[in-house]
């Protein structure tokens, strides 16, 4: 069995690290890459030991598994062969268009982001993995910007009082931005419509804002559900009130399939002290501040505002090397001494085929 | 009635001390905790060997040309010299876990008295100390020292007129009873040791048997003056000598395996006992009633069908069962030892023997607590045998664990795994853990935290709540170094983890998180789970781990439950 990768556009990312070659051969895969595909991640070809490099078009021709971080371009597909598989981040929900050009151009597909979040398929989860690095870095990348200390500090020059940092969703990410904000000595608080994670939160050391009136969302598998009109407008009034206080801001809030919730209005940006960071992780899918422009810096007033909802590509090496094992891990599941047995009763592999109809 | 009047004015002062030391020996054993359970049964058993007093006076007093006493005698010593010597030296092995670490004839009786005074202070300090952690070597020894004291005393006693002494045989028989016991109690592993103490305490009943058997056979060919209260102390010396005997010796064979439970119940075993029992007492009675003239085989039928209830008794009780059964076998023999105390007039005995009965009595007692079952329950309930305290079936039975037990069982192991989990980290524990952590490592335990890959909420929830404790990277091992360093644990404690250390994983494939990797605590030699309460965890299931034989729960919020282990910890 053939596992390919190649060289990502435009992100540097790498699907393989050299670490999980031996893995894969010890379940009857060989890898097969294209030149320079780990360059980005700092990993040489010479790195990958056991794997054999050829030529784009070759490794797209003989592959079974063609495994990428984004999903390959539209292009590219007509050098894959009949009956291989891609295995990439589709992310179907945010593009309606994906499942049926796929299904229309016959390709077969497994899309990582679709694999259900039960707790056996916790190490196969890329969005977990992502987002924990998306949540370090934002408050990196925001202490790094910020022109002021995040610790307090009581000197003989004078006392620095300690920097508040406002979180805005408490997901995967948003914990994370927790941990590493407190690490580095920051006031951290955060603020979910979901009452389930305030004990999540309380359990890192931040301090949850309430605010009333929250729909129920104890069905929706974890995730945030849309709120009233109303429930919103409170929202901004508490949010509104911290932000303007906060020296840095990091939101994460995002919403399966729709728009992100605006949660930072301009007026309140205007009102923010000069210098301080909002880090917009939901700018892909709208923005939760409505100044934020997706992948751009830019300074409103004083406060620079940072929307990147691809934080995580900053860190490639390691996030590659957790993606490559989410992968690993889902392959287990499926392969066996080289063959591959894709067996629909399995909940995680069924859901993560997007294209089940190709597999009659 | 006249004459009990009489016996009890004349007797008063015996009676003021077994009446003392009936309570004393209720006090002293109050506040066992339950990792000295085994070894006080172990030390009482030893000193339940004051039997062997008796049988010293017997063979000095007896006429050397008297054969058959001499020989019971002889037997005696060595009977009772093999379960005090043995019984000593076994409870020693049995508490090397608490070895500490970074550590002109007027003058003649009055020394003689002394001794035995000192000997019966030996056994009441030395049954007190056993029953702490720190002191409980130091009690075995003090036993010990009191019993040699006694056997001493008992060589050296003047007796009225003349006596044959027959000290070359006297000494032999220690001698040989010594070293039997000796070398019984070095060689037998660590895992026999309750059937080692439970042959010692057999033995001691033997011992009492034969000088009971003594007095029958002088009793019965005239060399001895019949008095009513005294022929029933010798019955009651055979009954439960006897009991204790063969009891002993069946408890032995089931905790090895040489018996099958059910092979030796019978049905409606129960009603046989009592109706064994009632037969015996009314043997006793009738035998007392007749007097000399039914002769000495009535006698000994009695004996005979005490030897056989006592095999009854023990018969149909589960062999998970038998540590109880023991320590209930042991008071027996403490008391049959009083009872020879009577008939030889020997305070000395009286004491000793009273004192294991007592603290015998209430040790039993507090091992059926510490299984969550009643006496009755252990000894009558379940003719099934072995059902119990060794099965583990999901929604069974749940042990607890004191404050104090776990302290102890922290404290002197070797080495000790904190799994944390999301109790933890919501508890916002981490620092108290580590104190705890440092108290144990400065008394010489290896501690080290396993954590899982899913522990907590967020992918290195556990990393970031033990760094904020400062607690090193080295201490911290992943889940395959933490899967082998547990089948080598002492301790496994789970303080607010859940999912990660159900067994279900491994072996039940209808579990909706089988196949997922989990700690495998159960490998260690004893488990604390420390939660907040018996709800679930993150996948929503229950956890058989709690129910599992090496498993005992501790219930709380962590930073409460840690603060005060942290507490007890300190104060041993």
């Amino acid at each position: 069995m053939k596992l390919g990768i190649v060289k990502e556009s435009k992100d540097p990312r790498v699907a393989i690290v050299p670490d999980t070659l031996s893995k894969l051969t010890a379940l009857g895969v060989s890898v097969i890459m294209e030149s320079g595909a780990g360059d980005e991640s700092y990993f040489s070809d010479k790195d990958y030991a056991g794997a054999t490099v050829l030529s784009r078009e070759e490794v797209l021709k003989q592959s079974d598994l063609l495994v990428s971080f984004n999903p390959l371009a539209q292009e590219d597909w007509k050098h894959l062969n009949k009956e291989a598989i891609m295995i990439s981040q589709f992310a179907p929900f945010a593009d309606a268009e994906v499942v049926p050009g796929l299904l229309g151009a016959k390709k077969k597909a497994f899309s990582m982001d679709m694999i259900p979040r039960t707790t056996l398929a916790q190490s196969m989860d890329v969005l977990s993995s992502m987002a924990s690095i998306a949540g370090y870095q934002a408050v990196l990348v925001a202490a790094a910007r910020l022109p002021r200390y995040l610790p307090m500090l009581i000197t003989a020059a004078g006392s620095i009082k300690p920097s508040k940092v406002l979180i805005l969703g408490a997901g995967v990410a948003g914990l994370q931005a927790i941990a590493t904000a407190k690490r580095l000595g920051a006031i951290v608080e955060v603020f979910d419509t979901r009452k389930a994670v305030k004990e999540e939160v309380q359990s890192l050391g931040g301090k949850f804002i309430e605010v009333e009136g929250a729909r129920d969302d104890s069905s929706a598998g974890g995730y945030a559900v849309e709120q009233t009109e109303e429930f919103l407008a409170r929202q901004r009034a508490e949010v509104q009130a911290r932000a303007v206080k906060s020296d840095i801001v990091i939101t994460t809030a995002q919403v399966r399939g729709r728009k992100a919730p605006i949660l930072l209005e301009k007026e309140t940006v205007n009102q923010m002290r000069a210098g301080s960071v909002i880090i917009d992780l939901a700018s892909s899918t709208g923005g939760n501040c409505e100044l934020s422009k997706d992948d751009e810096t830019i300074i409103v007033n004083g406060v620079t505002i940072i929307g990147n909802s691809q934080l995580a590509a900053q860190m490639p090496q390691d996030a590659s090397f957790l993606y490559s094992n989410n992968v690993l891990n889902f392959l287990k599941t499926m392969i066996k001494e080289g063959n591959l047995k894709v067996d629909f009763s399995n909940e995680i592999i069924k859901g993560a085929c997007i294209t089940p109809e190709l597999f009659a | 009635m006249e004459n009990f009047y009489a016996f009890f004015l004349d007797n008063l002062l015996i009676i003021y001390l077994l009446s003392f030391t009936v309570i004393l020996g209720f006090e002293i054993i109050a506040k066992v905790p339950t990792v000295l359970h085994t070894p006080l049964m172990s030390g009482s058993n030893a000193i339940s060997g004051v039997v062997v007093i008796g049988a010293i006076i017997l063979v000095r007093l007896t006429d050397p040309a008297d054969y058959l006493t001499l020989s019971l005698g002889v037997a005696g010593i060595i009977l009772g010299m093999i379960n005090t010597a043995g019984g000593f030296v076994v409870t020693d092995r049995m508490l090397e876990m608490f070895k500490k670490k970074r550590n002109n004839t007027m003058l003649l009786t009055f020394i003689i008295e002394t001794f035995f005074l000192l000997g019966s202070i030996g056994f009441i300090w030395g049954l007190r100390l056993l029953s702490s952690p720190d002191t409980a070597r130091k009690g075995n020894i003090y036993a010990g020292v009191g019993m040699t004291l006694a056997i001493i005393a008992a060589l050296i006693m003047p007796f009225e007129g003349d006596v044959p002494n027959n000290y070359t045989w006297v000494i032999i028989a220690l001698l040989i009873g010594s070293v039997i016991g000796y070398y019984a109690a070095i060689k037998v592993a660590m895992t026999s040791m309750p059937q080692m103490v439970s042959i010692f305490n057999g033995l001691g009943g033997a011992c009492a048997v034969v000088l009971g058997l003594a007095d029958v056979i002088h009793y019965y060919d005239g060399t001895k003056v019949v008095d009513l209260l005294g022929f029933l102390t010798v019955l009651l010396t055979l009954l439960i000598g006897g009991v204790a005997f063969t009891g002993s010796i069946f408890a032995y064979a089931k905790l090895e395996d040489l018996v099958d439970d059910k092979k030796v119940t019978l049905p409606k075993h129960s009603i046989i006992n009592m109706i064994m029992l009632v037969g015996l007492i009314l043997l006793g009675a009738y035998i007392l009633i007749q007097g000399e003239s039914i002769g000495m085989k009535a006698a000994i039928i009695f004996l005979i069908i005490s030897l056989i209830y006592g095999i009854s008794f023990v018969a149909p009780i589960g062999g998970a069962d038998m540590p109880v059964v023991i320590s209930l076998l042991n008071s027996f023999s403490g008391l049959s030892g009083a009872a020879a105390g009577i008939l030889f007039d020997s305070q000395f005995m009286v004491v000793g023997g009273i004192l294991v009965g007592a603290s015998g009595t209430i040790l039993t007692v507090m091992m059926c607590n510490a299984m969550n079952r009643s006496i009755w329950n252990v000894l009558i309930g379940g003719f099934g045998g072995s059902s119990g305290a060794g099965s583990a079936a999901v929604g069974g039975n749940i042990k607890e664990i004191s404050l104090n037990d776990a302290a102890i069982q922290l404290y002197y192991s070797q080495s000790v795994i904190i799994v944390p989990g999301y109790g933890l980290a919501v508890a916002q524990a981490q620092k108290i853990c580590k104190e705890i952590d440092d108290q144990l490592s400065a008394n010489g335990v290896e501690v080290k935290y396993a954590i899982h890959p899913v522990a907590g909420r967020m992918p290195g929830h556990m990393n970031v709540l033990l760094a904020e404790a400062d607690v090193p990277y080295p201490k911290l091992l992943d889940l395959d170094e933490a899967n082998s360093s547990l089948s080598s644990a002492d301790v496994a404690i789970i303080i607010g983890a859940n999912d990660v250390v159900n067994p279900a994983a491994e072996n039940d494939p209808g579990s909706p998180i089988y196949g997922m990797p989990v700690l495998k605590v159960w490998n260690a030699k004893s488990v604390i789970v420390m939660k907040r309460s018996m709800r679930s965890g993150y996948a929503g299931i229950e956890n058989p781990l709690f129910f599992h034989e090496r498993t005992k729960m501790l219930f709380g919020d962590a930073k409460d439950v840690l603060g005060k282990l942290n507490t007890e910890i300190k104060s041993l």
